[in-house]
């Protein structure tokens, strides 16, 4: 059973957070589209602002259609709460800020995504929070890594987009040791594919847009408190431990125990940072989480079909996905992912840089854009967007090279897309015999 | 804050306010497992609204060092000493589920240490199946996971949650896997005098039961109630895990009984 509920994952997806008991009865989550709530009170105005009770006071901070995708999200993570953000990387930065303070640092893995990246190399410099990368399933470099002010460990359960499968279980047990939680950005794989939190993840971060909207109409994103971090025992963060002054010295840890990071993230990130997610946009990705599961199984079928197909092309130079026994990432990957290890995978054609270009160009059916996990294919040329802010040097260290087509598998009838490649492979035959 | 009972650090959350013994005292004992996070939702009312508020943790207990108890009279009577420690003469007491026998425990070996009794999801007898004590034994969360699955109501199941965002079930695990529930169930699975102790009582009492409460049945309460002389309300509704899932109806519930006894209406 989910740690929620004796419910079942599917199940989940489609009810939890809800059940139709307005004056209206309506089947699906309504759309709270208002910014505020009535008090019913001065005293109960009073009690709402001093968490005397739970509720609703202002859509920043919480809303009720939002709070239905939170607590679903939670459930499926086997968290014990969950904040939604705007977007995936204000929930990466709500996760940082709330955990982090000006003269710490953080060890992060080499092979994360371009903005996150930036994020940890520069932005979060500027407020003197420093960042070590690190290949992350390198134990003597994690724990040579790890400072007296490091507050936290920080991967993606599959990078992005070099396609490395963290190895959460060793990863976590060693920020442990420490007194480190472990953030896991699982955004590639999703609550259907692998749960980090059951392999002993503290934190897990999900760009929403992706697989579990699937369709591309919103942003947003997610930080899961897994409840599963001691931060008293951690001595490390007095944030959590120690008195709150804007809270009328409120200790989260004594207070709310495995709901603390959440409580305080919601007290202090969403008051403060603002970065809420609208009601419309959660419905969005509402209707797109409830498909999940069925989405995932067509994903992961098209990605291997096409990992497949495009290992015999004589057009193409190399194919990487963390299921192919040439990936480094491939004995984890089976281990964490005996589902499918994500529908992204990496490949490289003739003609180098030209011709992946070519390839691209030529495309009919798949779209060229800076997203991944919609259910059309996408592809995309890393080095030249996502990761064009990263130096020679940073690039070939997240894994990524001048002729490497990232693509997003999708869900449609794998014959097409399969033909729509086969167009792009002529394109770049031809760019390479030119050449 | 931090008690020394019996030479023992003990953990007492006082509803985010310094405590003072010189307000009327609302003292909340949670039940198998659980710790004072189960009175979230209460404690910061009463100590915010001219009460002081003790909920303590029992020894061996998430904050609270110590060894478990291994009986609901032992229990009780370490509540007194809890009274003792914080220099309250005498409380209002408020019991769930396994906490309420250990607070009819403490007005049995302490009368003078109560001023009314309000039980929650209870009955004066818990019986708890030898299977289940012996997956505690095996594994506290394992064990959590069943009993949580009886405790909370299908709302809870649903995933609806007082707080938005939050998942009860889920916290209520994690607290579960870390305390010694098998040592509490066998205490509950022990403890047989209940009624007749309920039965001695001469104090203002009260009874919220859950209309869908699967681990002390409905029946169970009422017939505690009539044991006590006591009123009783019951949330329909709600499962056993009712100060979590049911946190502000509890709580109006708890202001009435012990806001018109203190002003003597």
């Amino acid at each position: 059973m989910s740690r929620s509920s004796y419910l079942k994952p599917d199940t989940i997806a489609l009810h939890t957070g809800y059940v139709p008991e307005s004056d209206y009865g309506s089947r699906a989550v309504p759309i709270y589209q208002t910014t505020s709530y009535v008090f019913e009170s001065v005293a109960d105005g009073s009690a709402l602002f001093n968490v005397e009770q739970g509720g609703h006071i202002y859509s920043r901070i919480t809303n009720p259609t939002v709070a239905v995708l939170e607590q679903r999200i939670a459930a499926l993570e086997g968290g014990t709460g969950a904040i939604c953000t705007a977007s995936g990387m204000s929930a990466l930065f709500a996760s940082f800020i709330t955990l982090c303070s000006a003269g710490d640092h953080i060890v992060s893995a080499t092979q994360i995504y371009g903005s996150t990246a930036t994020l940890l190399r520069h932005t979060m410099k500027r407020l003197n929070i420093e960042c070590t990368f690190i290949p992350i399933n390198d134990e003597k470099e994690l724990r040579g890594a790890i400072q007296t002010n490091t507050k936290l460990v920080f991967c993606e359960s599959i990078g992005n987009p070099g396609l490395e499968v963290a190895d959460i279980p060793q990863i976590s047990r060693i920020a442990n040791e420490s007194g480190l939680p472990l953030v896991v950005d699982a955004t590639f794989a999703t609550p259907s594919l692998c749960c980090p939190i059951d392999h002993g993840a503290n934190i897990v971060v999900h760009s929403l847009t992706k697989w579990i909207g699937g369709h591309g109409l919103a942003v947003a994103g997610v930080v899961v408190d897994g409840g599963n971090f001691d931060w008293q025992a951690s001595g490390r963060f007095p944030e959590l431990t120690e008195p709150y002054a804007p809270f009328h010295g409120i200790k989260f840890w004594e207070e709310f125990g495995p709901s603390a990071l959440a409580m305080k993230m919601r007290a202090e990130s969403m008051r403060d940072i603002g970065a809420a997610l609208s009601p419309h946009s959660a419905f969005l990705i509402l209707q797109g989480l409830e498909t999940l599961s069925l989405r995932m199984k067509a994903h992961i079928a098209n990605s291997r079909a096409l990992v497949e197909w495009l290992q015999t092309q004589q057009d193409v130079t190399w194919v990487n996905h963390p299921e192919l026994e040439s990936s480094p990432s491939h004995a984890i990957a089976l281990k964490l992912f005996p589902d499918g290890a994500g529908s992204i995978f990496c490949f490289g054609v003739v003609g180098g840089r030209a011709g992946g270009a070519a390839f691209i160009d030529s495309l009919q059916l798949a779209s060229n854009l800076a997203n991944v996990g919609d259910s059309r294919t996408l592809v995309l040329h890393p080095g030249t967007t996502t990761h064009s802010r990263l130096s020679q040097e940073a690039m070939l260290a997240a894994g990524i090279s001048e002729d490497m087509i990232r693509v997003s598998a999708g869900i449609e009838d794998i014959r097409d897309i399969k033909n729509d490649f086969a167009l792009g492979l002529k394109a770049a035959n031809r760019v390479a015999g030119n050449q | 804050m931090e008690l020394m009972v019996r030479k023992t650090a003990t953990y007492a959350s006082t509803g985010g306010k310094d405590f003072n013994p010189g307000l009327p005292t609302v003292l909340f004992v949670h039940g198998s497992g659980l710790d004072h996070r189960s009175w979230a939702l209460q404690t910061r009312w009463f100590a915010y609204n001219g009460y002081s508020v003790l909920a303590p943790d029992f020894p061996g207990h998430s904050l609270s060092a110590g060894e478990p108890l291994k009986s609901i009279e032992a229990m009780g009577l370490w509540l007194a000493d809890v009274l003792a420690a914080a220099g309250v003469e005498s409380a209002h007491v408020v019991g769930h589920s396994q906490g309420f026998l250990c607070v009819l425990e403490l007005a049995r070996q302490a009368p003078e240490r109560v001023k009314s009794l309000t039980g929650i999801g209870t009955a004066a007898v818990i019986p708890v199946n030898p299977a289940l004590i012996e997956a505690a034994l095996r594994s506290a969360g394992q064990a959590a996971e069943m009993l949580l699955q009886w405790g909370f109501g299908q709302r809870a199941q649903l995933g609806l949650s007082a707080v938005p965002g939050m998942q009860p079930i889920a916290i209520g695990r994690q607290i579960m896997a870390d305390n010694p529930l098998a040592a509490d169930l066998q205490a509950c699975a022990d403890y047989a005098n209940g009624a007749q102790v309920a039965a001695s009582l001469d104090v203002p009492a009260q009874l919220i039961l859950a209309g869908q409460d699967r681990l002390t049945p409905l029946k169970a309460g009422k017939a505690l109630a009539e044991n006590l002389k006591a009123s009783y309300v019951v949330i329909q509704g709600y499962g056993h895990m009712l100060p979590i899932e049911a946190p502000k109806r509890c709580l109006l519930i708890l202001r009435d009984l012990i806001g018109s006894l203190e002003s003597g209406e």
